[in-house]
């Protein structure tokens, strides 16, 4: 059941029949929310609510008990069994087959052709998000940022809650726990807002499965394209995963504020990065706040001259967390490397005139490297493996490339061009001005209705959001 | 405000904004007209005859297949060729192009239902076999209008056993069919996308200019003599009093059947059947054959649907234009085999008619359909040969 499906609309209509009629005490708004959540993950696969309960309950009591320790020792072993059982979850479903296979391609190496059956589990959706979201509270709790909350439906609630369950943003336990507490009434001016984000994540859904023609021809059949036609399929990746992940995001967030809760900002136009740095506090900000404060800071962070080692555990495992396959640890490697370089860059003498500058056009030449860097970052992400990646990065830099050039690559080139530098405009002005037009309700209602339009009549809701197999 | 009044001031916008999206879909949809274009509305139109059909009083033959059967089959000649013979014999063409068997199966449920909801019975069913709309190419490139026509031609029944395996599907089709009039947004992203970006055509092989002048100063000459031959036709896709198909030389003017032998002379140029060739291995892998089984399975069904209504079932595989399409060795056991696979699980021995003596490659329009007047005609009177006894 996603966002941008009419069951979803129907589910959510009398969801909020319920939610704002019928059931008006917080107690049973909670009950309410648990059990919607459940049948929206359900409508999935019913056999996975137990995993997705079981760890809910399994660090609420986990988070009791290290309140409830005395000693610095109980609570590290309480928080490492909390470690245990959710990294256990993901390694399990998530990682397991790709160990073996590994393990199998490494001995071949060796002459030794083991026959390793591999487990072919299916990988419960949002398992990468919940597990992470989870394990922020036990580890809070431990680190004494906060205190272990009383009531369990609550946690259960606040885990499950299904407009972020499956694709994120990653909420922290002390931001969404007191929130589920006590739920407040939306005011209208955030139900607008709802609305807005609603329709403008519709918008940059349909845009990105739309990318997705002249994305998937780039990566899946590259042989025979141009060096324009493969830049165009690399550019309209770049797009489709902003699109989808962020438009995903930005329905999550509208539909939690007509329900009257508030989840953070995930993405802050990420394309106007001028630096991998800058890009990472713009791109999927839950997910990087959470490998900052949980893995980073517990590697030792920026101390002891181990910063470039720990930005790149930081990188790779991140990478990790999108898949389990080579290619997104090539693209979390890459990522620790560019972040690398340009901490070592910004040390240096000669280049420290460049990076204070204010000029404008240093800034575009930052932005530029910027964005090819993680144009280049996309084609291990998106690749089907290491060997394509080399061979797509080859072709995008060749200019001895005999392919002829297709049929409207040019103008596709640029339509997909003006398609992202457009969604970034909307967003920015999304952020930075939205109330200007939420005070002008003609036009407010008359463009959603319009956008949606629009959206429904040519958005294919049969196209998942690509952030679910994460 | 209080709670509920909020509360309901969201659930109005919510509703509000969706009706009027609905509204403006709704609208949209009527004025691009799209459920009157193609095989949409040829398919439409021809399920809204059956209540018409089934109240004929003659013995009914319906020959059921792809665009091959749609060309290649002329029931007002069949008809009349055993009329003369006393048979009291109506027959109709369900050739449909682009309709593979998995949309085929829903219709023929379709078909059946009507038959048996009237208690009547086919006398003939003749089932077209077309191996090139049965390959993985060819379900491949359906995918965009699976939605379509599933919403279109199932039953709710069906749409309903559909949502029981998955809820959300099921949600979109019943959401397809009573809001969206059967016009899927794929339907709609696809249409626009051939409108902005034209597919692109094999155009590997050129005839001269003055070929290709020719070529369309005769196609404009035709279309000047429908207009003068049928004067007041209200033209549709499928057209009872035409029982399904084209039309028939008796109609036609002297000066309209010599333009259509120079119009399929100058289209029978080698550079015309190569570039359609080309066109047809890369849309349908007509000469590899790799079958879809999900297809081969649905052309069983569609000949166990039929066998419950009609009192004889043939199933037939068309003339095939051999100088042009050749099967690979490979094709070929493929081919065999699904002929094999199809046989033994309806207990009926499929009729090659495809390298027939009586066709020669020159009464073809292209590489694969029969043309109209010169192969239609012969196909059609070597069918009331091979079928008049059953009648």
């Amino acid at each position: 059941m996603i966002f941008n499906t009419p069951i979803f609309f129907w589910f959510f209509l009398i969801f909020m029949i319920f939610y704002g009629l019928v059931f008006v005490k917080q107690k049973a708004k909670v009950y309410l929310v648990i059990v919607a959540s459940l049948v929206f993950y359900g409508a999935w696969n019913y056999a996975f609510i137990p995993l997705l309960v079981g760890s809910a309950v399994a660090d609420y009591f986990i988070a009791q008990a290290i309140g409830n320790s005395d000693s610095q020792q109980h609570k590290k072993r309480w928080v490492t069994l909390s470690l245990v059982i959710n990294l256990g979850i993901l390694a399990t479903f998530k990682y397991a087959d790709f160990v073996l296979v590994s393990v199998a391609d490494l001995l071949s190496v060796f002459g030794y052709h083991a026959s390793i059956d591999t487990l072919g589990w299916v990988l419960p959706v949002g398992i990468s998000f919940y597990t992470f979201q989870s394990l922020s509270y036990t580890i809070d709790v431990y680190r004494g940022d906060m205190k272990p909350r009383k009531g369990l439906l609550e946690f259960v609630a606040a885990l499950s809650f299904f407009p972020q369950l499956v694709a994120g943003p990653i909420l922290r336990a002390r931001h969404i726990l007191p929130q589920m507490h006590a739920i407040s009434l939306p005011k209208w001016d955030a139900v607008k807002h709802g609305f807005l984000l609603i329709t403008v994540g519709l918008l940059k859904k349909t845009g990105a499965d739309l990318l997705a023609i002249p994305a998937q021809k780039a990566f899946e059949a590259h042989e025979n394209l141009s060096t324009l036609e493969i830049w165009t399929g690399v550019l309209a990746f770049a797009g489709q995963i902003y699109g989808d992940f962020s438009g995903y995001t930005d329905m999550a967030i509208g539909i939690a504020l007509l329900l009257g809760f508030s989840i953070p900002l995930n993405f802050r136009v990420p394309y106007f990065a001028v630096s991998p740095v800058d890009f990472w506090r713009r791109w999927h900000i839950s997910l990087s706040s959470w490998l900052k404060d949980y893995l980073y800071i517990s590697l030792g962070g920026n101390r002891n001259n181990h910063r470039t080692r720990n930005v790149f555990i930081t990188m790779l495992l991140g990478g990790l967390w999108h898949g389990a396959a080579w290619t997104f640890v090539a693209w979390g490697a890459f990522h620790g490397l560019i972040i690398t370089l340009t901490h070592y860059l910004a040390g240096l003498k000669v280049f420290a005139a460049f990076n204070s500058g204010n000029n404008k056009l240093i800034t575009m030449v930052k932005w530029a490297a910027t964005f090819y860097l993680i144009l280049i970052g996309w084609v291990f992400f998106r690749a089907t493996d290491i060997t394509s990646a080399i061979e797509i990065l080859s072709a995008m830099h060749s200019f001895t490339n005999d392919a002829e050039l297709g049929r409207h690559a040019m103008a596709i080139f640029i339509m997909t061009s003006v398609w992202v530098l457009l969604v970034h405009i909307m967003d920015f002005y999304v952020i930075k001005g939205a109330d200007k037009l939420e005070k002008k309700p003609w036009l407010f209602w008359f463009l959603i209705i319009l956008i949606q339009s629009i959206c429904i009549m040519v958005g294919e809701p049969s196209n998942e959001f690509i952030y679910f197999q994460f | 405000m209080n709670e509920r009044m909020i509360y309901a001031k969201i659930l109005f916008a919510i509703t509000l904004c969706a009706g009027v999206t609905v509204a403006i879909m709704q609208g949209f949809i009527a004025i691009a007209d799209a459920k009157n274009q193609g095989v949409f509305a040829r398919t439409s139109l021809a399920r809204e005859a059956l209540p018409q059909i089934v109240k004929e009083p003659h013995d009914l033959v319906i020959f059921y297949g792809s665009s091959m059967t749609r060309a290649g089959f002329s029931p007002r000649l069949f008809d009349r060729k055993l009329n003369e013979m006393g048979k009291n014999v109506k027959s109709f063409n369900y050739g449909f192009g682009g309709l593979n068997p998995y949309f085929q199966d829903f219709l023929s449920r379709r078909i059946k239902d009507e038959f048996v909801a009237n208690d009547k019975k086919l006398k003939l069913a003749m089932i077209e076999f077309n191996p090139f709309q049965t390959t993985q190419t060819r379900w491949q490139g359906a995918k965009p209008v699976v939605d379509s026509f599933l919403s279109m031609l199932a039953s709710d029944a069906e749409l309903f056993e559909i949502a029981k395996q998955d809820i959300t599907r099921g949600t979109l089709l019943f959401n397809i069919r009573y809001i969206r009039n059967n016009i899927s947004s794929e339907i709609i992203t696809s249409s626009f996308g051939r409108g902005i970006f034209p597919p692109y055509r094999w155009r590997q092989f050129e005839d001269t200019e003055e070929v290709q002048q020719a070529r369309r100063e005769i196609g404009r000459k035709l279309g000047e003599f429908f207009e003068k031959d049928y004067p007041d036709l209200n033209y549709q896709d499928w057209m009872y009093e035409w029982q399904g198909a084209g039309t028939i030389p008796e109609e036609r003017s002297e000066e309209t059947l010599t333009a259509f032998e120079e119009y399929y002379d100058l289209n029978q140029t080698d550079a015309q059947m190569k570039n359609d060739r080309l066109s047809r291995i890369r849309s349908a892998d007509i000469e590899e054959l790799n079958f879809e089984p999900l297809l081969v399975e649905s052309f069983i069904q569609i000949v166990k649907n039929f066998q419950q209504f009609s009192d004889k079932v043939e199933v037939i595989m068309l003339p095939r234009n051999t100088k042009w399409i050749t099967n690979t060795p490979e094709g070929k056991k493929r081919l065999a085999d699904a002929v094999k696979q199809i046989e033994q699980a309806t207990g009926i021995t499929i009729r090659d008619h495809q390298h027939l003596d009586i066709i020669d490659p020159t009464m073809f329009s292209d590489t694969t359909h029969l043309a109209r007047y010169r192969g239609d005609v012969p196909y059609t009177e070597y069918l009331v040969e091979q079928y008049a006894n059953d009648l």
